[in-house]
């Protein structure tokens, strides 16, 4: 009869029948080497034994929208102050001409990126104590929600971005609520005219009150040049509205200075994870929350001989009830009466927006007939989406 | 902040339905009378600051 393990190895063949058990296996005994290719199985993982916190950020996790700088459905001019540039990010300033910012194609090489946002010092400025130059992205309180920011419960949250400067030195921002708790924070750059990413890890402020609505739940900001009345010690969260760090690099004091941005991402947890690339269209529904161009599904009736009445729906429901404006210098195309009208309106009359679509009367026609139909014909490039709705916090 | 040029009240069927606000380079906004809405909030507080609006009536 053999001896079990005689020849100094005990075969699988040798063991009985759960002869092994977990309680006689050393700690660290059953190492990821000893483990054959396949071997753990989906059946052998039991209900819950993977959770949530052992995995790198599950689902949709950033909070910023359009962080990739890559839809500008506004068309902003490179002369923009105090207004939104590429969507959902707003440029504020206490003076005004400081900045060329463009959309641009310069991006970290490698990671995926198309668009950055590039801004360059037009006129240098020395920054007073109320002055500030910043560039913002409010972000919509239903969906900061998630970070129980004001309670016991308030979760840890990291924002990373590419960025890159002609200058060196410490740079400054603040992240916080509409005007009572902030956080400002630091960041490095170490070579000029060179892309690096930055990140930043915050554990969650468990005072204040921090809207869950669609009002500014969280407000990101990137200080460009921020006076001694609106920057603090980066690192804590502070009481008031600060909107960068104290000490902090002034991009706006240096003429023609150059600093870019792109990839920003805010999300759940101590980590920075890859940028979350999503796919094009489903960005563009996250902006038309905020902002729509419209005007290419309208239809109505000429309710004088140069104004048409036109109602259309949303494409994407709205944070809150927009504003309307006319698109500047931008032609529209109606079919009336077995032909068609080409003009570009002059104004809108009356308009009456909500939050899923909007009817107004639309001015500078002529010779309509009154009460005929109309329908939108923009049936060219030149003639697309002359309305703008936006929503914006 | 804002870039207000002008801001006039607007009126549809003698009701006060909208502002329309004139912003330094020309363009118009058309802003809805809505709590919320950032333009409108803007608004209350250039009136606040001590900015007139102007204000022809609901005759049509």
């Amino acid at each position: 009869m053999a001896v079990a393990g005689a020849t100094g190895v005990i075969t699988s063949a040798e063991l009985a029948d759960n002869a092994v058990t977990t309680d006689k296996l050393k700690n660290d005994a059953v190492t990821t080497d000893k483990l054959i290719d396949d071997a753990i199985t989906n059946p052998k993982i039991l209900d819950e034994t993977i959770t949530d916190a052992k995995l790198d950020n599950p689902g949709r996790k950033n909070l910023i929208i359009n962080g990739d700088m890559r839809f500008n459905q506004r068309g902003f001019a490179s002369d923009v102050d105090n207004a939104y540039t590429v969507d959902r990010f707003v440029y504020q300033s206490s003076q005004g001409d400081k900045f060329t910012i463009t959309q641009d194609t310069d991006v970290p090489s490698g990671e995926g990126f198309v668009n950055s946002l590039k801004f360059v010092t037009a006129s240098a400025v020395t920054v007073g104590a109320s002055d500030y130059f910043m560039l913002s992205q409010p972000i919509e309180g239903v969906n900061s929600a998630v970070l129980n920011l004001g309670t016991a419960d308030a979760r840890t949250f990291t924002l990373s971005f590419w960025t890159r400067s002609s200058l060196t030195g410490t740079f400054g921002g603040a992240i916080g609520n509409a005007g009572t708790r902030y956080y400002p924070f630091t960041y490095t750059i170490s070579s000029a005219d060179t892309w690096e990413r930055k990140t930043i890890t915050i554990a969650g402020d468990t005072t204040g009150t921090w809207a869950t609505d669609e009002s500014h739940g969280l407000i990101l900001r990137f200080g460009l040049g921020v006076g001694s009345d609106k920057s603090e010690t980066a690192g804590a969260w502070a009481a008031g509205e600060f909107f960068s760090a104290t000490g902090a690099t002034s991009v706006v004091g240096t003429g023609s200075a150059t600093w870019y941005l792109t990839g920003v991402q805010v999300e759940v947890g101590s980590t920075a994870s890859d940028f979350e690339h999503i796919q094009y269209t489903e960005q563009l529904k996250l902006c038309e929350r905020y902002f729509e161009v419209c005007g290419q599904g309208a239809s109505g009736v000429a309710e004088a001989t140069n104004s048409i009445a036109i109602t259309e729906k949303f494409k994407t429901l709205k944070r809150g009830i927009p504003t309307l404006s006319l698109k500047a210098s931008q032609q529209c195309a109606f079919r009336h009466q077995a032909s068609d009208k080409t003009v570009t309106p002059t104004g809108l009359t009356a308009p009456t927006p909500s939050y899923r679509g909007f009817w107004t009367r639309v001015d500078g026609f002529s010779g309509l007939t009154s009460q005929g139909s109309i329908e939108s014909r923009n049936n060219t490039a030149s003639r697309g989406g002359f309305i703008f709705a936006d929503a914006e916090l | 902040m804002q870039n207000f040029s002008e801001v006039e009240k607007e009126y549809f069927e003698g009701n006060f339905n909208n502002y329309i606000v004139t912003l330094t380079d020309g363009t118009k906004l058309y802003v809805p009378l809505e709590e919320g809405n950032k333009d409108y909030d803007t608004i209350q507080q250039w009136i606040a600051e001590g900015n007139t609006v102007i204000d022809n009536g609901g005759g049509e």
